[in-house]
């Protein structure tokens, strides 16, 4: 390699090191700050090795001392050294390295001759290039011994982001806990996940409690273990919300719809026209979606054998009428088939509707009609007859035509059964369907068809919720799974037929372990009866239908001994003796209505009985289930520390976990509860889950240690990663989260060391959709726009279209196309040149694209992203045009070419520029107003010398992104109407203009920048520290594997993971034996706040 | 001679102490007259739900000639500390059916909404907390005598609005503590900060045995860790109460205070002692400073609670239907004789120049005026104490016939917050203050 590419690479390198220096000044004190990080790395390197290299350190003797000694120090020295740079400290080798980026100053300075500066006299040529050649020589020598070198990667917490995405997917619940904490701060490399930045104080602290017990109270017991709620489980309308809606999504989950199995049974009738002449019924259920246990019954009614047809009467008769007249594929029109199976559907949910067994509550003579005990009767009553057809319901066609109501009666009051109204709904519907009237001869054959349709189509799968007047659902909507009682809240499963008909083994265990669920976390039985015994119960003695009985003497209410008493009160109620008028009116009711005065209903006592022993029965069984679940729950508390530790617990890490919980529930008095959550907050605030900590196994080998103790770290010097901290290495830098079970599987059998299963899995966690996080950290970092989802610089009144959606889009864009990227590992240079992009519809709509259509006539929403391939037909493609990062250039009323020239220099190609000097008069900030375009304004850049050194660098590449306005919006004229003029004289003489210009000079002069800038930063965000010198051969091999392979995207990635860098960890050694409590001086330093913080810009 | 305001913070500060100490009277001598201004402020809410017997509700004339109805008979000994105030209402609370559209926003002024999702805003009692509860351990205790009931009115309002008068926030009412074990617990066991003290102790622990197992770099970042929770556990310290100083401190003072037991665990059988206990939990809680916010429902809206002691054999909400019955009147009496417990009890604890009364307002009130027609087109109201001099007592104001921005619950509540120190532009449907307040 020539010295001069060399030379090309350490500048390049410092200019990567932003801040460190600049070309043209530097200052001492920016520099003091900007490059400690180097300082600690390169004392590292120093202390490392055991000796320098003596031909070199001879070399600094011989002839670099002497030579700074003659031609420098008189000038560089002293109390005002010039530049601020006294050259007569270096009075070692060991001094040069420690301080080595003012060196490759030194050396700039001689080769490009400006030092010593005219009119001082030329130190000979010889001389000079033996000090020149010696600065380059230890750069090598640095990276021959040292390459590879961990470097100081310090203990660090978790970044309030990868807290989010771990509790994530911890819980299983997206809760964002640390959504309100102060932004974390970056380190010198721009990245917030080092411990360069990150730090605890005492108000993080109180938030992370604050998270940790928000995260807790969204925690809920299960009868087998624990789960997360998306919201706090602490008030009781909270624990029946969340059992409720979980049961109720999965019937609507299911399919219902006979139009669906009337659809499947045609595809698999025409199999063979439709191509798929080997399909089976369980395959063309697949298929559609349906149950493949329904799908037969209703093919086996339908297409019944011929000879069985002739003699089919009834709406078994029409049904199967119907389904003969569905057109063959070749014969329908596209929709046809859909529609007619859709009439047929009508047509059985009408019939089944007009003949769905009918049933009120038992009466007993001075009880309300809708008490509980009844009105549960009738509702099992209808549980158990879905399937069944009323006879009552069918007319003969010799009977006279039925009279018709006019008006139904009123609705039943309070604490009235709701069967005679919904009689009276279910007769007018009767009178008016032709369908039900039956030839008087036949009778019993066509009672038969009606019985047989009923068995096969249920009237209901399943009652999601019930008002007071169910079956009537014309009022008191919304009362989820509700028993339909008046004031008192009660519940009754009603899925029989679900059950029955569509739900195979598998469904039928998860909605029964729903409803179990649902007992257990909101005990709704014991509440029920609870409110009923105190609002309710004392109705039995004629007190009224709102009326409790008193609270019992010491015992609770739910005692079984109470129980059994209400029970036997309320059945010798029903078994009194009554006069048999059945109802009669007293003179005092105004208005009249009707009492019942007798018989009571035969079934009445056994409807009493069941009511009450089956809540005494649901409420010990409740109670035995709680205590078989308590170890269970210590289970899953195990189980959650382990996933939060991301490793195995030790023997005593259990143990005292447990003994943790035991303390809380015995001597603090906790319920289960609250000792559950109280140990969950412990293990949330346990270092052990909030910092990462890498633990080193045994010196040998990571295979051989148990990877829980960290072993090694007691000898300073550079060991291997266990396989767990490496799996949590791995998983924190793709995911920005823990590993998951798979991971940690190849972290407990230790293979995750070997090459190809750690390459294995990288390449699974690539195509995993947890890598957005990884799109959405490293490149919002890198590229400054991780915060753009609160950016509020656009005027609003100006640009209406820029609305939190469209907000929330821009910032979208880069992350989808690069998380695209790495999941499909594409070309890394489309970042540059990519003639596609994503976007979804109100970004569409923002580029001038057209309306998003989805694939296969899904449903589009404001998420659906897709991939626009032509996008350069609308002035996009890649990175640079990107809406997102000309906006968050812009300073809200006008665009800045000025920045966003920035950006693409120093972000994108990674070069480093100095600030602009303190006095520089500001531009008028809003476009509209201005006299002239802003290129015009902006001419004094180029024109005076001391702005063009460094604005010649950018400004251009801002000016020829000129054709898109202050949101990024594709433009021909400015906000003045000066018609925007877009050409660029690129550094160097280049011309060009616009978009295509920019990506032009790139493409022949910057691409290497870009491709180093890419691989340096990742290197910085996979390590978690600043980079140092030892990781230039990191980044040379990142560059040469892209190039060997084509500039696929994930090369970088699984360079980076096979490094010795990433593999291993430098330890300093185990503690002093009395290692000071307060942080020492040295270390000290390390938590100095770093500056300038990258995630502001230069003004 | 030694002239020095002693504000409560020195006393607090020099003993050490953590509670608040009642006012003791030695400390006295060392300052000027301590006035009134120096007390805190605190403010009660008692309900009773379904209205009262119209018939027995009034008060007339000011002062010592005022001359009481016979429900408002157990206030006679006090009637120069409380205000009678007639004709007051919640437009939001008409026309949207009866009972839990008339007692969801009591409190609040705001519209309520129906189905599965409650709504309605915060209640005033709740707005004083979040600024009174600041300065003390507990914000505010929200008590109850009356189990809550759940599920929906045929209104298709949910029962959460009959059950609850305190709101926290919009969206959640503060769940009512019906154990009076329990309330005292939440007071005097600062289960809060204990826990919270519990888990950083087992941080530190924690820590420091993991300070051996890392490297010394590590070590180091390590400390940040343990610094910041001994740090933060010295403020959660700080704010921990100590049993019995109290007591200990009163009794070396010889000062009569008034002490209790803790409760028993479970639920009274009698009413009357789960009042009473429930009364006095109130009362020390605002003698000792625990809190200035207090709510405690007896009955709630629909009660079915039973007063065979009344000799009254319906429930209460069937009572309520027949409210200008002798039964309801005993009824109502009989909770007008609770509100008269606590105040008496209040006023029997000195402080400074007057009693912890005079630097309280208890405000009792019901849903209803008229149970048996779900009328609330006024609402029965009776203040006691005079917040420290602000509040002029002794008076009976009637607004009945004004003219209905004349007479808004919300008005009230935005006069007395401003004595509070809580000037706000709005509150419920108001924005005036209440005149003649």
């Amino acid at each position: 390699m020539m010295l001069g590419e060399k030379w090309d690479k350490v500048i390049g390198y410092v200019r990567g090191n932003p801040g460190v220096f600049s070309k043209s000044e530097y200052s001492l004190n920016r520099m003091k700050f900007s490059i400690r990080p180097l300082f600690l790395s390169v004392v590292c390197l120093g202390t490392a090795a055991a000796a320098n290299n003596p031909l070199l350190e001879k070399q600094f003797n011989e002839n670099v001392k002497p030579f700074v000694t003659k031609y420098c120090v008189g000038c560089h020295s002293g109390k005002t050294p010039a530049a601020s740079l006294d050259l007569k400290t270096y009075s070692t080798m060991d001094a040069v390295l420690a301080d080595y980026p003012r060196w490759v100053i030194v050396h700039d300075k001689l080769e490009a001759k400006a030092m010593p500066p005219k009119p001082m006299p030329a130190p000979p040529a010889a001389d000079e290039k033996k000090v020149i050649t010696w600065i380059a020589e230890v750069r090598a020598d640095e990276l021959r011994r040292h390459a590879g070198d961990p470097g100081p990667v310090l203990l660090r917490r978790l970044s309030n982001n990868e807290y989010n995405y771990t509790v994530r997917d911890l819980t299983g619940v997206d809760m964002q806990p640390a959504k309100e904490f102060p932004s974390d701060p970056s380190n010198q490399a721009g990245f917030d996940n080092s411990g360069e930045s990150l730090t605890m104080s005492s108000a993080l602290m109180k938030k992370y409690l604050q998270a940790a017990r928000d995260v807790a109270s969204k925690m809920v017991l299960v009868p087998d273990g624990i789960e997360f709620a998306p919201y706090p489980m602490l008030s009781e309308t909270d624990r029946d919300k969340f059992p409720i809606q979980r049961i109720v999504n999965f019937y609507f989950s299911q399919p219902t719809d006979f139009a669906d199995y009337f659809q499947a049974a045609w595809k698999y009738k025409y199999r063979a026209a439709l191509g798929k002449p080997n399909a089976t019924l369980a395959s063309t259920a697949a298929d559609a979606k349906v149950s493949a246990k329904y799908l037969p019954m209703v093919w086996q009614l339908i297409e019944e054998p011929a000879a069985k047809e002739k003699t089919e009467v009834g709406p078994i008769a029409k049904l199967q009428g119907m389904w003969r007249d569905l057109p063959a594929p070749s014969a329908a029109q596209p929709g046809a088939v859909r529609a007619k199976c859709e009439e047929m559907r009508n047509f059985v949910v009408r019939v089944r509707h007009d003949t769905a067994m009918q049933f009120a509550t038992p009466k007993v003579k001075g009880l309300p009609t809708a008490a509980q005990p009844l009105q549960n009767w009738k509702l099992k009553q209808f549980a158990a007859h879905h399937r069944e057809s009323d006879p009552a319901a069918l007319r003969n066609d010799t009977d006279p035509a039925p009279v018709v109501p006019e008006k139904l009666p009123k609705k039943p009051g309070l604490h009235q059964d709701a069967s005679p109204y919904w009689a009276a709904v279910v007769d007018k519907s009767r009178a008016t369907d032709e369908d039900l009237v039956v030839p008087a001869a036949e009778r019993s054959k066509f009672e038969t068809s009606f019985s047989r349709l009923a068995n096969v189509f249920p009237d209901a799968f399943f009652i999601s919720e019930r008002g007071r007047y169910w079956p009537d659902d014309s009022e008191d909507r919304g009362r989820l799974l509700s028993a339909g009682y008046h004031n008192v809240m009660g519940y009754y499963r009603d899925d029989t037929a679900l059950m029955e008909l569509i739900l195979d083994a598998k469904g039928q265990q998860e909605l029964n372990r729903l409803w179990e669920q649902f007992e257990y976390i909101s005990n709704y039985t014991a509440r029920t009866f609870i409110q009923f015994y105190l609002n309710q119960s004392g109705a039995v003695y004629g007190k009224g239908a709102e009326s409790g009985s008193a609270l019992p003497v010491d015992h609770e209410v739910t005692d079984q001994a109470i129980i059994e008493k209400i029970r036997d009160v309320w059945v010798a109620k029903s078994l009194e003796k009554t006069s048999s008028d059945a109802f009669v009116t007293l003179p005092g009711d105004v208005p009249p209505r009707e009492r019942f005065r007798g018989p009571n209903d035969p079934m009445a006592p056994q409807a009493m009985r069941e009511h009450f022993d089956g809540i005494n029965a649901t409420i010990r069984n409740l109670e035995k289930m709680r205590i078989a679940s308590e170890p269970k729950h210590l289970d899953a508390l195990l189980k959650f520390a382990a996933k939060a530790y991301r490793r195995p617990l030790t023997k005593s890490e259990k143990d005292d976990m447990l003994a943790y919980y035991q303390k809380l529930r015995e001597k603090d008095s906790l319920n289960e509860t609250d000792a559950m959550r109280e140990s969950l907050v412990s293990v949330l605030m346990s270092p052990k889950f909030l910092y990462r900590i890498d633990l080193l196994d045994g010196l040998a080998d990571a295979r051989t240690g148990s990877g829980l103790q960290n072993v090694a770290f007691a000898t300073a010097g550079v060991h291997r990663l266990s396989a767990y901290a490496l799996a949590s290495r791995l998983s924190y830098f793709l995911w920005s989260s823990m590993p998951d079970d798979e991971l940690l599987r190849h972290a407990a059998s230790g293979d995750l060391v070997r090459p190809d299963v750690l390459l294995a899995q990288t390449r699974r966690m690539m195509k995993d959709d947890r890598v957005s996080a990884f799109a959405t950290e490293f490149t919002g970092n890198w590229l400054s726009f991780r915060q753009f989802e609160t950016f509020n610089s656009v005027d609003k009144d100006r640009f209406p279209s820029f609305t939190n959606d469209l907000r929330e889009a821009m910032f979208q864009e880069p992350i989808h196309f690069v998380q695209d990227l790495i999941a499909n590992n594409g070309n890394a240079l489309d970042m540059l040149y990519g003639k596609y992009t994503f976007v979804n519809p109100v970004l569409a709509k923002h580029y001038g694209m057209p309306e998003i259509q989805a694939a296969d006539g899904a449903k589009v929403t404001a998420n659906t992203w897709i991939k626009v391939d032509d996008a350069n037909n609308y002035e996009r493609g890649g990175l640079l045009p990107m809406a997102v990062f000309l906006t968050n250039s812009s300073p809200g009323l006008r665009t800045s070419p000025v920045k966003r020239g920035f950006w693409v220099v120093h972000k994108l190609l990674g070069e480093s520029i100095p600030p602009p000097p303190a006095v520089v008069p500001e531009l008028p900030h809003d476009e509209a107003k201005m006299d002239l375009p802003l290129r015009e304004v902006l001419a004094q850049h180029r024109a005076n010398p001391v702005c063009a050194g460094c604005h010649a660098r950018f400004d251009v590449f801002g000016l020829a992104l000129e054709g898109y306005g202050p949101i990024g919006e594709a433009r021909k004229n400015d906000l003045a109407g000066h018609p925007v003029d877009n050409s660029a004289t690129f550094p160097g003489g280049d011309q060009g203009s616009g978009l295509d210009g920019v990506e032009t000079f790139i493409r022949n002069h910057r691409q290497k920048d870009f491709i180093d800038g890419l691989a340096r930063n990742m290197v910085a965000y996979a390590l978690n520290r600043s980079p140092q010198l030892s990781d230039e051969g990191l980044v040379d091999r990142m560059k040469l594997n892209l190039a060997a392979k084509g500039y696929k995207f994930d090369t970088l990635i699984e360079t980076i993971v096979t490094s010795p860098q990433f593999l291993n960890k430098r330890s300093s050694g185990a503690p002093a034996k009395s290692a000071p409590v307060t942080p020492s001086g040295a270390v000290a330093r390390l938590n100095q706040p770093l500056q300038p913080n990258h995630k502001q810009e230069l003004q | 001679m030694l002239k020095s305001r002693v504000s409560r913070r020195t006393v607090l500060r020099g003993i050490g102490a953590t509670m608040a100490l009642p006012w003791l009277e030695s400390l006295h001598a060392l300052a000027d007259t301590p006035s009134a201004a120096m007390f805190p402020k605190r403010f009660g809410v008692m309900f009773m739900g379904c209205g009262i017997n119209e018939d027995y509700w009034s008060a007339s004339g000011n002062g010592a000639d005022m001359v009481l109805s016979k429900t408002l008979q157990p206030l006679e000994s006090i009637k120069g500390k409380i205000n009678v105030i007639d004709g007051l209402f919640n437009k939001a609370a008409t026309g949207q059916g009866i009972h839990p559209a008339q007692t969801g926003q009591l409190l609040t002024g705001m519209h309520i909404s129906k189905g599965a999702i409650v709504h309605s805003g915060i209640s005033v009692d709740q707005m004083l907390a979040s600024k009174l509860g600041e300065d003390t351990s507990q914000q505010s205790i929200v008590l109850a005598c009356d189990q809550p009931m759940t599920g929906y009115h045929e209104t298709n309002f949910s029962l959460a609005y009959s059950s609850h008068v305190s709101w926290q926030t919009p969206d959640s009412p503060v769940p009512v503590e019906v154990y009076p074990s329990h309330a005292w617990d939440n007071l005097f066991d600062n289960r809060g900060s204990e826990r919270n003290i519990s888990i950083l102790d087992r941080m530190q622990d924690s820590a420091k045995a993991l300070t051996t197992k890392i490297s010394s770099t590590d070590a180091s970042k390590l400390d940040e860790y343990l610094t910041s929770v001994r740090e933060v556990e010295k403020r959660v310290e700080g704010t921990r109460k100590t049993k019995g100083t109290a007591e200990d401190n009163a009794k070396a003072m010889n000062k009569p205070m008034f002490s209790m037991d803790r409760p028993a665990n479970g639920l009274p059988e009698d009413l009357r002692e789960h009042s009473k206990l429930m009364c006095d939990i109130v009362a020390i809680a605002f003698q000792t400073d625990k809190t200035r916010v207090a709510s405690l429902i007896i009955s709630r809206d629909l009660s079915a609670m039973y007063y065979p002691f009344l000799n009254v054999k319906d429930g209460h909400h069937s009572a309520s239907h027949n409210n200008n019955s002798d039964g309801y009147e005993r009824i109502s009496r009989f909770h007008v004789d609770q509100f008269a417990y606590l105040a008496k009890k209040l006023d029997s604890m000195p402080e400074g120049d007057g009693t912890v009364l005079d630097h309280s307002c208890l405000m009792f009130l019901s849903n209803m005026w008229i149970g048996r027609k779900h009328d609330n087109s006024r609402l029965p109201l009776v203040l006691a104490g005079g917040l420290g001099g602000t509040l002029e007592t002794g008076r009976s104001i009637n607004f009945v016939g004004q003219a209905e921005e004349k007479r808004k619950m919300c008005s009230l509540y935005l006069s007395l917050m401003d004595r509070y120190g809580m000037k706000l532009e709005q509150f419920g449907d108001a924005q005036e203050r209440l005149e003649q307040l």
